[in-house]
């Protein structure tokens, strides 16, 4: 039987392939249908299973422990395009097995959605899991945030397995005490870095205890609720880091993890927790520092996030924002150059980008420093517009194009640095229409 | 000059969903007509205000876990609000807020968090807490004698039961139970509602009729300052336009 489902899938990649069609997802989804929902069971998986969740940072944590593994001559298997459902998995699995649903890899490495743990990994044996941070996002595709930290509590009830965990992030390091017996819990922590603060300064939840219900106290925020926590009452949040990352300095970009210093190339406190938790895995497995040096370095990415464009002579950096924590990053950076700018907000409401969108009420644009003028746009590129205008900046100041393209030779018209915001499903759009403008005004693409 | 005290309830723990929007858009929309707005926050173990001193109390929405925090320090200030209430202070409650003013909540679990019981109505969370009601709402509401269609974003377990005078009918999405007919709760000084969105987002109406009622108190004759809403109402149109399919 398995090895009939196997062909059927073999077939659809193949079918898809014959019309160049990304086979990232629907093979998946044909034999979830298939097999009544358990379209991961089929695999025989021998080599150790790395899984990577979280709201913020999947993919460039799972892209750089896949690139420790590599570099150490490993052959691994890894969901690249961000299949992260068990659709996506089995999609990925089936074009790499035997007829016998064998996988042959040292190493399977799988970026995998939140809501998709259990999931997943009810069907395959995951010997390490990483979980980076639970933040308000897409909440209405997922139901509260409370549900999904639930049914990933309920999994590690029963899991032996590695639990690497932000200690920082109360949200997370809660799964830490799901089940007394695993001996195999590790969490990653990072000392306060410049713009860390005595008290919360943007929206945040996870204000309370999860165990007794006292709030919690912090020492330092770093961003968002994330910080050195404690419960004065019960004593959750004191733990004995597994990795902590010191000496954070961001304009130096640099931090030290075991006496080692660290130069990575994205430089936000962001970037520092998720190469904390790459540290720690490297770590756990043993990779040579020499590799775990140069993972870290050289790590960068070109899909939207802190990404430059030319616009004819006039610099714009893309980055995509999620939910409100991304966003006010971007603002942060941006408020920290001292000149005049000018900010294009592209924000859709696909379904992948939850359909709601009031996140962008939890961003801070009271903070706008210097911003000369602003042009938004996207599926609701009136409901950032409005919601700028409420922060109390100028209404005339404010140019509403839901058409990218005519949006972006707005944001290039006038002179001055650019910075560009666009949500999950907006960012590719976004690129695009940033790259047409460029190639026709000669730019180059950085 | 005018001026509009607030109180603004849990802000700490109450905020789903940019419902701390909604006090941002209020504030705004006094600051834009030279109305004085004070804003007062108060949540867990805070000093009882006297909650008669303030024309608007505002209460958001929130997880079951930050309701049942509440629920306990909530019931410390019932005489307070329900005085605040007779004397004419407007309340605007959103979602948990809504709920934590009726009679009960009984939550996922099963158990009851128990409500002020200012009004009749009373709620009962859907048992699978997958099946939420959760999408994009439009309801047409009456405001002072107009007709004003409303648009939100709702994403509630909760299901309302015996609410006997509703905000509004609901044109589009699931209002007060799964698919029901009518949305949220409405007295003069009353605006309940599972809106999110925040709810005064793209409903400058709202924002207007509660910022009208409030400043009335003190000046009968006081008359709001008309605004230039055109992004809000293009931004609401596009919604209706889209959801009702013209």
């Amino acid at each position: 039987m398995n090895s009939i489902l196997i062909i059927i899938g073999k077939i659809i990649v193949a079918v898809l392939r014959l019309f160049r069609r990304n086979a990232g997802n629907l093979p998946g989804i044909v034999l979830w249908h298939l097999t009544g929902g358990k379209c991961c069971r089929m695999f025989k998986v021998d080599c150790p299973v790395i899984a990577i969740t979280g709201t913020n940072g999947k993919t460039s944590v799972t892209n750089c422990i896949a690139q420790l593994f590599e570099q150490n001559g490993k052959k691994i298997i890894i969901n690249k395009e961000g299949n992260n459902l068990d659709t996506g998995i089995c999609s990925l699995l089936i074009r790499h097995c035997s007829i016998g649903g064998n996988v042959n890899a040292d190493y399977l490495i799988f970026e995998t959605d939140e809501s998709h743990v259990p999931v997943v990994y009810s069907q395959i044996k995951l010997e390490t899991l990483v979980v980076l941070n639970f933040f308000r996002d897409q909440l209405d595709r997922n139901g509260e945030m409370e549900t999904l930290i639930r049914k990933i509590n309920g999994f590690c009830e029963n899991f032996e397995g590695n639990l690497i965990l932000n200690g920082d992030d109360p949200n997370t390091a809660r799964l830490g005490r799901a089940n007394q017996n695993n001996k195999n819990v590790k969490y990653f922590h990072a000392k306060p870095y410049a713009f860390a603060t005595d008290t919360i300064f943007e929206a945040s939840e996870g204000r309370f205890c999860p165990f007794c219900g006292e709030p919690l106290e912090y020492e330092y925020y770093q961003y968002s609720h994330i910080g050195k926590f404690s419960c004065k009452k019960c004593g959750f949040g004191n733990y004995e880091p597994y990795i902590t990352a010191e000496n954070i300095d961001l304009e130096k970009s640099v931090f030290t993890v075991d006496g080692h210093e660290y130069s990575p190339k994205l430089n936000s406190i962001y970037n520092i927790y998720n190469m904390t938790a790459v540290a720690a895995a490297a770590k756990l497995y043993g990779i040579p520092k020499k590799i775990t040096d140069n993972v870290i370095s050289n790590y960068t990415i070109n899909n939207g996030r802190m990404e430059t464009f030319m616009l004819g002579d006039r610099k714009a950096t893309l980055n995509l924002a999620k939910n409100p924590v991304g966003a006010n990053m971007t603002l942060r950076v941006m408020n920290e150059m001292q000149t005049e700018k000018e900010l294009l907000f592209v924000l859709n409401d696909n379904i992948a980008d939850g359909l709601d969108v009031s996140w962008i009420w939890d961003i801070n644009f009271s903070v706008f420093d210097r911003v000369a003028r602003v042009v938004t746009s996207g599926t609701r590129a009136y409901d950032i517009a409005v919601r700028i205008k409420c922060s109390g900046y100028p209404a005339e100041k404010i140019t509403v194009l839901p058409d990218l393209d005519e949006a972006v030779t707005e944001l290039a018209k006038n002179e001055g640095r650019k910075f560009v915001i666009a949500n999950y499903t907006a960012v590719q759009p976004t690129r695009s229409a940033l790259k047409r403008y460029a190639d026709k005004q000669g730019g180059k693409h950085e | 000059m005018n001026k509009i005290k607030i109180l603004h309830m849990y802000a700490d723990m109450l905020d789903l969903y940019g419902d701390s929007g909604n006090m941002e858009i209020i504030s705004y929309r006094c600051r834009m007509r030279g109305i004085e707005c004070i804003i007062d926050k108060y949540s867990i173990d805070s000093p009882q205000p006297n909650f008669s001193d303030y024309d608007l109390i505002y209460i958001g929405g929130g997880a079951d876990l930050e309701q049942q925090h509440i629920s306990e320090d909530l019931s410390k200030c019932r005489d307070g609000i329900e005085a605040a209430y007779r004397r004419g202070t407007f309340l605007f409650l959103i979602c948990g807020g809504y709920q934590l003013m009726g009679k009960y909540y009984r939550d996922a679990d099963g158990t009851d968090i128990p409500g002020l019981g200012l009004f009749e109505y009373y709620t009962i969370a859907e048992p699978n807490r997958r099946k939420r009601c959760i999408g994009n709402i439009v309801i047409r509401a009456q405001l002072a004698g107009k007709s004003v269609d409303v648009v939100g974003f709702e994403n509630h377990g909760g299901q309302t039961h015996n609410v006997k005078t509703p905000l509004g009918e609901v044109l589009y999405g699931h209002g007060n139970c799964t698919r029901s007919s009518h949305e949220g709760y409405f007295e003069k000084n009353v605006i309940a509602t599972y809106m999110h969105g925040p709810c005064l987002a793209k409903n400058p109406e709202i924002s207007d009729y509660i910022i009208g009622y409030c400043i009335n108190r003190s000046n009968e004759n006081a008359e709001l300052q008309q605004l230039d809403d055109k992004l809000e109402k293009d931004c609401r149109q596009i919604m209706i336009d889209r959801l009702l399919k013209k």
